[in-house]
């Protein structure tokens, strides 16, 4: 059922992007961590994530421009949000913008990891 | 087919030369009617549906008087009618490579849709489950479902309008209106989480959780809900925490010290820990918020005589308060005298960091900052003895005893477990006598009779009033008063001490043999009162109040009685059956499954329900009324229940139920479960029509050959539903090639078990069908379709959705079983029927009562009814849908019978039956 896929996490909360990148691993899923979202940018420009997964909020900026700047780029890149403050409006801003989930922490991983696979497969299949 | 069974009353019956491949036999009746000698004459093409197996799953009539009195309402032809009109909008011709492109994306929109479908309609009964089950729950939960939901809604329209090439945008209206509203109710609170920064203990109580976190709101409500004695005292709350943290903007500093912070790594984990806690203690209070408890602690300082002390107790906020492990493990501050009050305040509030609670956080995926430490101080009792009251034995929530454990001075030693200190166990019952002491305490120093009496009522009433037995912390003082310093679930973790307990475990032999034993608990507690039983409808007109509900079988409907009844006893059915859930809202105990009560139990004859224990008992049992704990809704009316009840009004009501209504249309939702049904229909009907539409002949539907029956069944792939060497121009399949395992397993359930044939029938229940159809205009094979008479599998290798017409009624079942258990779901719909309104609703009772055994989570509006159970693995659904396909067939006799209830309930057994030995036998597939 797992697919081994490339996961970026950007998230400045460290201890959560490391926690969960470890688990992530066990499950066996690459996971890289980016604390903001320049270092984020630059991990997807070399083209190894499949499936990124990014906190609203950003040290560097607001997690929303990353996002939009995320899908300007790389379109068909699944970006999934994240966030430890439930909002409506985030939420429906954030699929306006193209990403692909929101979700709240806590997640537990089997959601978080199912919630991945299935962003990837659907940016897999065609567009109508 | 037994054409005989007809013709030998009023009716002659003949065989047809078959237009095509349908054999057909022709039907002519003679019916008086009550008002009018009318003659009505029929034909029907193979289809008597009732009375063939393999019937068509379609009735065609011809009658001489339909046009009479339409039937504005039927539902299930203008469903139909929708798919076909929508085979007539024109799309451009586009190349075989480009269709088939086209035709993967709509479908990969169409499984999305199902999959955001799925997730909405799962938040929505979880929210209502919240608001109903009376467990307590914050504006974290609030704001939280209310965001996911309208994130899938969001996607639901988002997908069908791409899936409807553009249309249906204006969906965009009604979503944006009740999400608006949605931030408006939501946003209702935030103003008021903004609150005193300092509350007195005379204005706390349960429903401010939000405010003064757990353990003082529970004390809050022990002190002025209960009536007990508490110590005086205020409240600093999560307002005035937040004030602190942030006007010392420490929140980024204590994130940045956490960043990077190895868990495993003891070490370095309480050094980060003690650093924090540091920081915090050594921060100053705004001097706003100083004054603020200084001037509260003045108030407090009554007594010229003595210098006033203090306990500050830590009450946190944003955890998971079920976790009993997490009890205790913030900090407490005794003796504590003015000039340290402000100090030790800063230090309970450090406390959050402790290196225990930074790991469980951080596992549970908590962010630190939504976490609030409200501290509560409060006067110290000068205790001469202290201790702690279990309202139950830890290891048995039946024990007829309550525990205490005392010791000299205060609460803290025997909790600590450092004091020598004595056990007592005194009976729940009063006078409360002392039924063992286990004493390391000096003589005359320990609890006295009277003293474990009192402690004794305490606990029963603390238990009753919270529900649940409970762990309770007090202190007697100088002046021989009773305080309550702490009330809160007992948990059932097996101690030491439970284990000591549980060698004097409670026995029965106090309490007479049962009547009746061996039912399922439905509702956990106790009643007694005089038997009624009920039968029929008119039954529930006479049932008293008071009394306990008899009943055959757990219909929804018997529902509107359980504000009277005082107690559920049935013969049959499951604790996830609608009743049960009522029982459960209303705390009405209920036993279910409980055999032979009809026959034992005799109307107005005194029983006790013991429902926990399954057992019912003649007369009134005194001991186990004493065990009964009636579990009050805490949560009901505190602001946030308030919000959540606001939310719901704009959430679940589902005002779309008939998609033939002129008012099934996007500026006719008006909540969010009005489009999820808008989206999931019409993006069905897009799904049916595209092959139509495009003229794509390949994702056309091909007529499934089935040996022996003439009954017409279609079959539309949706994706990979065929198998490969499936010649796509031909306009038949055969089963062969059917790779849909959702498919397989409904057709399983249908041929399972051979139809016994036709249930002898009174000539009324016959004469009411056959009533019914002439007012039915789609009915008519002028107004029928081609495509209308037909039933419909659109599948694909995981995804099944069966539309079907049997006989009147209509049925959809609806099922994925996806890679992922997100995915996955049943739904069954079901509606209609031919007989009067009366069997109508016996048919759909049944039904309900039936998929509720299989766990479904029925709901019943009507004589329509849905069914679904959401993710589950991929086996569990599989059996399911083969019990569907053998209701599909095997209940549409059973109008014709309802009227006889001793009938129903035989057929009833039957089914049972047959379903279990389904559920045995290994599933081919």
């Amino acid at each position: 059922m797992t697919q081994p896929l490339n996961i970026l996490l950007i998230d400045d909360e460290i201890d959560f992007v490391e926690t969960t990148g470890k688990r992530l691993a066990r499950r066996g899923y690459s996971a890289k961590t980016a604390l903001t979202c320049a270092e984020g940018m630059a991990i997807i420009a070399t083209g190894w994530p499949e499936v990124v997964v990014l906190d609203v909020m950003l040290p560097d900026r607001d997690g929303m421009d990353c996002l939009r700047e995320i899908k300007e780029k790389w379109p068909t890149l699944p970006v999934i949000l994240l966030t430890g403050h439930a909002s409506m409006e985030t939420g429906l801003h954030g699929l306006e913008s193209g990403a692909s989930d929101y979700c709240l922490k806590p997640i537990d991983l089997e959601t978080l990891v199912e919630k991945i696979a299935i962003a990837h497969r659907e940016s897999r299949a065609p567009r109508s | 087919m037994r054409p005989g069974r007809f013709a030998s009353r009023d009716a002659r019956v003949w065989k047809e030369t078959p237009p095509r491949r349908k054999k057909s036999i022709r039907v002519e009746f003679t019916r008086s009617c009550a008002s009018a000698h009318v003659r009505y004459r029929f034909s029907f093409f193979t289809a008597f549906l009732f009375y063939s197996l393999d019937g068509p799953a379609s009735v065609m009539l011809k009658g001489n008087d339909l046009s009479e009195q339409p039937n504005a309402g039927d539902q299930n032809m203008t469903f139909f009618l929708d798919r076909l009109t929508s085979l007539f909008r024109t799309k451009p011709r586009l190349k075989p490579t480009e269709l088939q492109a086209a035709f993967r994306a709509h479908y990969k929109d169409f499984r999305a849709l199902l999959t955001a479908n799925n997730n909405a309609l799962e938040l929505m009964a979880e929210m209502e489950q919240a608001l109903t089950a009376g467990r307590s729950f914050g504006m974290a939960f609030v704001r939280g479902n209310c965001t996911a939901l309208s994130v899938n809604i969001y996607k639901m329209i988002h997908h069908l309008t791409r899936l409807a090439d553009g249309r249906y945008t204006e969906l965009d209206q009604p979503f944006r209106a009740i999400t608006r509203q949605l931030e408006q109710v939501i946003a209702s609170r935030s103003a008021n989480t903004e609150g005193a920064a300092i509350l007195s203990m005379a204005e706390v109580d349960a429903g401010m959780v939000d405010q003064v976190g757990e353990k003082m709101a529970n004390l809050g409500e022990v002190r002025n809900r209960v009536g007990l004695r508490t110590p005086d005292g205020f409240v600093i709350t999560a307002t005035a925490a937040r004030h602190f943290i942030e006007a010392n903007a420490l929140q980024v500093e204590i994130n940045r010290r956490l960043k990077g912070l190895d868990l495993d790594n003891l070490e370095e984990l309480y050094t980060v820990s003690a650093g924090i806690q540091s920081l915090i203690s050594n921060a100053p209070l705004p001097a706003a918020l100083a004054e603020a408890i200084l001037a509260h602690h003045q108030q407090l300082d009554t007594n010229p005589e003595a210098e006033l002390l203090v306990a500050l107790r830590s009450s946190a906020l944003g955890e998971d308060s079920s976790n009993v492990s997490f009890a205790g493990q913030y900090r407490t501050q005794l003796n504590v005298s003015r000039e340290f009050v402000p100090q030790a305040y800063k230090e309970i509030v450090a406390g959050k960091y402790k290196s225990q609670a930074i790991v469980y956080r951080q596992q549970r995926g908590f962010r630190h900052q939504d976490v609030h430490m409200c501290v509560g101080c409060l006067r110290m009792v000068e205790a001469t003895i202290s201790g702690v009251l279990y309202s139950r034995a830890p290891d048995d929530p039946r024990s007829p005893f309550v525990i205490i454990q005392a010791a000299p001075g205060l609460a803290a030693s025997v909790v600590d477990g450092s004091a020598s200190s004595e056990q007592l166990r005194v009976s729940r019952t009063p006078p409360h006598p002392i039924v063992h002491r286990a004493s390391g305490m000096e003589q005359g120093r320990s609890l006295t009779e009277p003293q474990a009496a009192e402690l004794a009522t305490v606990g029963v009433l603390l238990e009753e009033h919270f529900g649940a037995p409970q762990d309770i912390e007090w202190s007697i003082d100088r002046a021989g008063l009773l305080y309550i310093l702490q009330s809160r679930p007992l948990g059932h973790s097996v101690s030491e001490e439970a284990q000591e307990s549980g060698k004097h475990r409670a026995t029965t032999n106090d309490l007479p043999g049962p009547l009746l034993a061996g039912g399922v608990c439905a509702s956990q507690g106790v009643g007694c009162g005089p038997v009624f039983t009920v039968r029929s409808s008119l039954d529930l007109l006479r049932f008293p109040r008071g009394a306990v509900l008899v009943i055959e079988t757990p219909y929804p409907d018997w529902a509107s009685l359980l504000n009277r009844a005082v107690a559920v006893v049935s013969e049959t059915g499951q604790p996830a059956a609608h009743l049960a859930t009522v029982a459960r809202e209303f705390g009405i105990p209920a036993i279910f499954g409980m055999h032979r009560a009809l026959a034992t139990l005799e109307n107005s004859s005194l029983i006790t329900v013991d429902a926990t224990a399954g057992k019912v008992y003649a007369g009134r049992v005194e001991p186990l009324l004493a065990l009964a704990a009636p579990k009050p809704n805490l949560m009901a009316g505190s602001p946030v229940y308030k919000i959540l009840t606001q939310a719901l009004a704009h959430i679940t009501p589902l005002n779309l139920t008939d998609p033939a209504s002129p008012f099934f249309r996007p500026d006719g939702c008006q909540t969010l479960h009005d489009l999820t049904r808008f989206c999931h229909e019409k993006a069905v009907v897009e799904m049916f029509t595209f092959g139509e539409r495009y003229g794509f002949d390949d994702k056309a539907a091909k007529q499934l050959v089935v040996e022996n029956s003439p009954a017409q069944w279609w079959v539309i792939d949706l994706d990979d539903g065929f198998t490969p060497d499936f010649d796509p121009e031909s306009r038949y399949i055969d089963l062969n090639h059917i790779t849909s395992a959702p498919m397989q397993a409904i057709w399983q359930g249908m041929l399972a078990f051979p139809w016994a044939g036709p249930p002898p029938v009174s000539l009324g229940g016959f004469g009411s069908i056959i009533f019914q159809s002439t007012r039915n205009p789609n009915l008519d094979p002028a107004v029928r379709s081609a495509m209308a008479a037909k039933n419909y599998f659109l599948i694909s290798r995981n995804f099944c959705n069966l539309s079907v017409r049997l006989g009147y009624h209509f049925a959809l079942v609806e099922a994925n079983l996806g890679e992922y258990l997100t995915e996955n779901y049943v739904s069954f719909q079901f509606k209609g029927g031919a007989a009067d309104e009366n069997r109508r609703l016996l048919r759909i009772r049944l039904i309900s009562k039936i998929l509720g055994e299989f766990d479904f989570r029925v709901e019943q509006k009507v004589d329509a009814m849905t069914a679904r159970i959401e993710k589950k693995p991929a086996p569990y659904l599989l059996e399911r849908l083969t019990i569907l396909g053998y209701l599909l067939i095997h209940t549409r006799q059973i109008d014709m019978i309802m009227a006889d209830e001793g009938m129903a309930a035989s057929y009833q057994q039957k089914i049972m039956a047959d379903l279990h030995t389904l559920m045995d036998t290994p599933t081919e597939r």
